[in-house]
């Protein structure tokens, strides 16, 4: 092939195209979908081919008290996490969003660093705060610390929704008789919860795959499903593991699919019903 | 009430929790890094205590009961050592004195008052006491100085460590090394992808868009063991390879470099590909063709018109993957081998395995600052957030 | 004025941004029942106005009066004022029936009444079969229904309109026009209407106040606006006009003498407002200017033809009088003079305004 065949518009140009997409696709999308299956071998090895279809790895976790008590504590973990970084997120996007206080922007930024900020380094500092103020070891310590974490992704989200909100709608509701707090209620809030719902789920999401300062805050009876899952890639590669990884997946893609799947109706509606008038 | 008091109030409950659980740990992390050595951190209440001693004349009784507390108190055997080894090179005769006098410290009763000087005449001695208040300096550059393979002579003069323990400066190197292959990697399949998922329509461009977003959407651990399997000696890559042929005895493809940078590429690909697709997605349609119908052929319209207004989202986008790869640490930790670790597990080994605070905050720093410069930088230049939502 | 007391009164009303004054110490006042216009360009001050009264800004000094009661510290929600917003402003998340409901839930109206009520607002806009549908499902006229029956429903003492039918095209722009002044006379609303469009402002008005830099230029009946401009600003704002700067010789009661730049000679009526020796401009309305031969008819100017282009229902006739260019209008069946042509520009002496230069 010469390399003026090779030419935009050209046909091994396009084949070129089409190669490139195809193997950069699979690339991204090949492991993902290479370990679902694995959680459903009967075999003891993580390997392919598959031999035959069975459950037995599920049932090992739920078995095994250190990952059913890993799940759960990911559950309490997560759903403290996600409370307390939704709260307070939410009330700080709702603050910074007319830039009423002095350095917003400044403020903005520093309130993202969490997301920025190696989780090595935050986990040092945080294990020698948590042993001056005794949190060390305890579920408050690790759920405020995925909190720090979180916060970020609620702060973006809700702070979007705020964003595309019409200011108008709030000063349409005052006109109409409404006290701030009927505003807050009847428009800014509903509004908004697309926003904060999005948060809350990435928030969890970030909590449930949080391993580094999990590490160095959470006792062992603070193990969670994805410091168990850390630990078991590290010593003992077994089934057992694809079949976490199913549940973690499954999970998060769920949220995520009620969330997004709700917004994507919704659109889906509105754009039919403009068509249809 | 105002709305900026108001506006104020709203964000206090996010200022003070930052405040106190990121801002606050990221200080004593700094704070610990250059708090005074490791004769301090073994003897934290003689530390205290014999800043209020001046010097002259003989010790006072509760700069003694401290240091019975200290000696008594349940302190790691490594840091006693180090502390024991630093005070011998200020005044020979601590490697005897420490040892000894904690030893009768121990076998005493919880409560009893110990006679320092009835233990060993050598606690009469000021020249000891002096010893130990020179080695408790309030900050000392001692583990910033480590962190980076330097540290003081007996002459106070900074020269290099022993070749031997010189390991930082190769794990940072590494590490920047490491984060700039991931960073060229992400560009290089990264900037074609976005151009790509920018020129098609309809159902093809959200399939590669839904490529970039599944995995960002995914578990960073599920990834990273999703690529363990893939890459072991009998994984998929391998058994395919042997399948058609191209190799007899598998490929090494994890526990070294290959697999750290396979699986990194893999993690931060997407932070790539979407500020580049945003900054592309926003050129005007017409403007390739009009550069075409100025007489531009193809390959000059990309390099004089598409490829200059993809750099602000490929500068963003080698900016974010870089300054997030420099910290990762789970991903080289389960698909590296021994020397593909970078700074943050040496960090997670001080902190976690010998507890030596000091020295993870000194290393810490060093990550801390880089990456905080780049977010500086990121935040100047680039209008594309920092989560896609 | 309908009213001698008058039923909203702003008195030395004036706002300040920083630096920049946006109403400057305006004095106004509207009688119950009437339809008045905000009339200016963009930042002569009209919407933060209208904001003012409606209680989003806060007067930087002076007072606002709505009904014997003094307002500008009343929070929006007390105001008890119908706005209706440029976009609408309609809530995404509600239904239509919801929307209109919104105001008598806030005012706890119970839940029977309320649906009533909606019911006969949503009847008023001939919208009583889309309650149940969300705003997105509606077109833009539609919309703008919903949003005026949403400000009528609980029966305001003032209804605010912030250009609000700006985001329509112009057929269903003219058709909105009609719609809100047969309400308007219907209900016998109080209307204050913001507007940057002139012509909205003359056909819907009673009276239209032209803003211009936070100041009122004039405040006046549409036709008193058109034919009588007091202002120069209003002369070129308001329509189209044709401007010749002069200077008056001699004044013969209501009437005056100007002497033009080219030393032409023209009369005047209503010149009450100069003295002899003052600098004035002549403001002559496109369509009051007429092509004649004969250099003896009343203030005769000679005029160059110097194009004509046709607009289906008149010609407009493009002429040189000396360094200064006119506009004149020509009736579709005038035969047009040949370009090059002279002839004289001729205008009624009542036909004419002066105006400071």
């Amino acid at each position: 092939m010469s390399v003026a065949a090779v030419r935009p518009g050209g046909a091994a140009f396009n084949a070129l195209r089409l190669a490139f997409g195809a193997l950069a696709v699979a690339f991204l999308l090949l492991p993902l979908v290479a370990i679902l299956p694995l959680a459903f071998t009967d075999s003891v090895f993580l390997v392919y081919p598959i031999s035959g279809p069975s459950m037995r790895w599920f049932g090992a976790l739920a078995e095994s008290q250190a990952w059913t008590r890993a799940i759960v504590n990911s559950l309490i973990i997560g759903t403290g996490a996600t409370v307390v970084a939704t709260v307070i997120g939410t009330l700080a996007a709702l603050g910074l969003r007319r830039e009423l206080v002095p350095f917003s922007g400044l403020l903005r930024s520093i309130f993202l660093l969490p997301m920025v900020v190696p989780a090595v380094v935050l986990g040092v500092g945080m294990q020698i705060l948590y042993a001056r103020m005794g949190l060390a070891s305890s579920y408050l310590g690790v759920i405020i610390a995925h909190a720090v974490l979180c916060v970020p992704f609620v702060l973006v989200n809700v702070s979007g929704s705020l964003a595309s909100m019409d200011p108008a709608l709030e000063r349409a509701a005052a006109s109409l008789g409404a006290s701030p707090v009927d505003v807050f209620r009847n428009v800014t809030l509903p509004l908004a919860m697309p926003g904060i719902l999005t948060g809350a789920v990435f928030a969890f999401a970030t909590s449930l795959d949080e391993v580094v300062i999990t590490l160095f805050v959470a006792g062992p009876n603070q193990t969670t499903l994805a410091r168990q899952m850390f630990s078991s890639l590290r010593e003992n590669i077994s089934p057992a593991i694809a079949a976490a990884a199913f549940i973690i997946m499954i999970l998060t893609f769920l949220l995520l699919l009620a969330v997004k799947g709700a917004a994507l109706v919704q659109a889906l509606r509105r754009k039919r019903g403009i068509e249809g008038s | 009430m105002s709305a900026r008091l108001k506006a104020l109030l709203l964000i206090l409950p996010l200022v003070i929790f930052l405040g106190l659980f990121f801002l606050w740990p990221l200080w004593m992390m700094v704070s610990t890094a250059v708090q005074g050595g490791t004769v301090r951190l073994a003897f934290p209440q003689t530390a205290i205590a014999i800043a209020s001693w001046d010097g002259s004349g003989p010790p006072p009784a509760p700069l003694q009961a401290a240091l019975v507390r200290d000696l008594r108190a349940d302190t790691p055997q490594e840091r006693f050592g180090d502390a024991v080894r630093t005070l011998n090179s200020q005044q020979a005769g601590f490697r005897t004195l420490l040892p000894r006098t904690a030893r009768a410290v121990r076998e005493s009763g919880e409560t009893e008052a110990i006679d320092l000087q009835a233990v060993d005449p050598r606690w009469s001695d000021q020249g000891y006491w002096l010893a130990l208040k020179r080695s408790m300096p309030a900050y000392t550059d001692a583990n910033l100085l480590a962190a980076v393979d330097l540290k003081r002579n007996d002459e106070a003069r900074i020269e290099p460590v022993e070749p031997d323990f010189a390991v930082n400066r190769a794990i940072m190197l590494r590490t920047f090394t490491i984060a700039t292959q991931v960073t060229l990697l992400c560009a290089a399949i990264g900037l074609p992808f976005a151009m790509l998922a920018a020129s098609v329509t309809g159902w093809k461009r959200n399939a590669l868009l839904i490529a970039v977003l599944l995995p960002l959407w995914t578990s960073l651990l599920v990834r990273t063991a999703a690529w363990l399997i893939l890459l072991q000696d009998n994984g998929l890559i391998n058994q395919m390879l042997r399948a058609i042929g191209l190799i007899d005895s598998p490929l090494a493809l994890i526990y070294n470099r290959t697999g750290v940078l396979i699986a990194m590429t893999h993690v931060l690909l997407p932070l790539m590909v979407l500020p580049i697709y945003a900054s592309l997605i926003a050129i005007p349609r017409n403007l390739m063709p009009a550069a075409a119908a100025l007489g531009a052929a193809p390959l000059q319209a990309f390099r004089h018109v598409l490829l200059p207004l993809a750099m602000p989202g490929l500068l963003s986008g080698s900016l974010l993957v870089f300054m997030v790869a420099l910290g990762y640490y789970i991903t080289p930790a389960l698909t590296g081998g021994a020397g593909d670790q970078m700074i943050s597990s040496v960090i997670a080994f001080y902190a976690t395995g010998t507890a030596n605070w000091g020295m993870a905050g000194a290393l810490g720093l060093f990550l801390l600052v880089p990456t905080t410069v780049l977010y500086i930088v990121y935040n100047r230049l680039s209008r594309t957030p920092l989560v896609p939502a | 004025m309908r009213d001698s007391n008058p039923f909203i009164h702003f008195e030395a009303i004036s706002k300040v941004f920083g630096t920049v004054t946006v109403v400057d110490s305006l004095d106004f006042h509207v009688a119950q029942g009437e339809f008045v216009s905000l009339l200016g360009p963009s930042g002569s001050g009209k919407t933060t106005l209208l904001m003012m009264l409606a209680g989003f800004e806060t007067p930087t000094g002076g007072s606002i009066h709505v009904d014997g009661r003094r307002v500008e510290h009343l929070p929006p929600h007390k105001r008890e004022m119908g706005v209706v917003f440029q976009n609408y402003a309609l809530f995404p998340h509600m239904t239509i029936a919801e929307n209109v409901g919104f105001p008598l839930k806030m005012r706890g109206v119970a839940r029977a009444e309320r649906e009533a009520r909606v019911k006969r607002a949503l009847e008023l806009v001939r919208l009583g079969h889309l309650a149940d549908r969300k705003p997105s499902q509606l077109s833009g006229g539609q919309q703008q229904r919903i949003a005026l029956s949403r400000a009528l429903v609980y029966e305001p003492k003032v209804v605010l309109m912030d250009e609000p039918l700006s985001a329509l095209d112009k057929q269903l722009r003219e058709h909105m026009q009609l719609e809100i002044r047969a309400l308007h006379r219907e209900l016998g609303l109080t209307v204050i209407f913001v507007t940057h469009d002139q012509g909205e402002a003359l056909t819907m008005s009673d009276r239209v106040a032209v803003l211009n830099r936070g100041k009122i230029e004039q405040f006046d009946t549409p036709s008193g606006l058109y034919d009588r401009p007091r202002t120069r600003f209003v002369a070129e704002f308001i329509g189209e006009t044709n401007l010749l700067a002069g200077r008056v010789s001699q004044r013969q009661g209501e009437a005056a003498t100007i002497v033009l730049a080219s030393g032409a000679r023209v009369t005047c009526d209503s010149a009450a407002a100069f003295e002899t020796g003052h600098d004035v401009m002549i403001s002559v309305r496109p369509e009051m200017l007429h092509l004649v031969q004969d250099a003896a008819a009343a203030n005769a100017l000679p005029v160059t033809i110097e194009d004509h282009v046709y607009h289906g229902d008149h010609i407009r006739l493009h002429l040189a009088c000396g360094e200064s260019r006119l506009v004149a209008r020509a009736g579709r069946r005038d035969a047009a003079p040949p370009i090059g042509s002279k002839a004289f520009a001729s205008f009624a002496q009542g036909d004419c305004s002066l105006v400071a230069p």
